[in-house]
């Protein structure tokens, strides 16, 4: 796995590349942590990058909308991966993150509306 | 080095022998073999589902059951209509009523792993002695 951070307004922008899976979930919350461990920036997690994602994966989103939800920060997921999505509905995380089809809408609306859960998206899915 | 053997049964191509080292370098190599017999048998629309329902139980192997001789091991069969997998370990075994206890809170770090194979999969059953536990699977063939 890589993972790419760059920094846009005001967002630490997360890109995991790969797989997110109990093999790379650790080297993922090391970086994910440690950004919000400076609480400089609030957090975008793009992950229109991941090519497969299981349990321990989605553990570790659960793990960091928890402690961006203890510090009052601002967080939004970006996925557009069908299969990606069909997991989040499985285990019905989809009521709970913040999803967001692209980057751009996550940077308009995450801030201003508190974001939103694309509930179309989801139920197009099988 | 992950190694991982397989074979098919003398009698067809319709079942596939897994065996791998018990650890998470093995994921990845299973899930592949997983999603190519699937397709190969004509469950390609189902096949990253089959394989990720695979890996989760597999990890749970991993996590809980990695036996003395480190050792894990899966069997696939294609029917006709439906596509039949048994993942196997030589642990000591868990209580499976635990399995359908209270659901897994929405914001639970773990335990998640049989609720993704439940939703995955059309049927699911574990089994669980002494001498190890066995995580059948079942997963129609898609119609239309």
């Amino acid at each position: 796995m890589e993972i790419e951070v760059q920094e846009k307004e005001g967002y630490h922008i997360v890109t995991p590349v790969g797989e997110l899976d109990v093999y790379t979930v650790p080297l993922f919350r090391k970086v994910v942590l440690k950004l919000e461990g400076d609480r400089r920036h609030d957090l975008i997690l793009d992950l229109t990058r991941l090519t497969f994602i299981d349990s321990s994966g989605i553990g570790s989103l659960i793990e960091i909308y928890q402690k961006v939800q203890t510090v009052e920060g601002e967080l939004a997921y970006v996925i557009d991966n069908p299969r990606i999505l069909k997991v989040l509905r499985l285990v019905e995380l989809n009521k709970v993150l913040r999803v967001f089809p692209n980057v751009g809408r996550a940077l308009q609306d995450v801030g201003v509306t508190g974001g939103y859960v694309d509930e179309d998206f989801f139920s197009d899915l099988t | 080095m992950t190694k991982i053997s397989s074979q098919t049964s003398p009698d067809s191509d319709r079942r596939l022998v897994v065996d791998l080292p018990c650890g998470k370098k093995s994921l990845s190599r299973a899930r592949q073999k997983v999603v190519k017999f699937a397709a190969d048998h004509g469950f390609g629309a189902d096949a990253e589902d089959i394989a990720l329902a695979v890996q989760e139980a597999l990890k749970n192997i991993i996590q809980h059951a990695c036996p003395a001789n480190n050792n894990m091991h899966f069997e696939c069969i294609a029917k006709s209509d439906q596509l039949i997998i048994d993942v196997t370990d030589s642990g000591s075994g868990f209580d499976t009523g635990a399995l359908d206890a209270d659901p897994v809170p929405p914001m639970a770090l773990h335990g998640r792993g049989v609720q993704l194979i439940r939703g995955l999969m059309d049927n699911v059953w574990v089994t669980s002695d002494q001498e190890g536990t066995v995580v059948h699977m079942e997963k129609k063939r898609a119609t239309g």
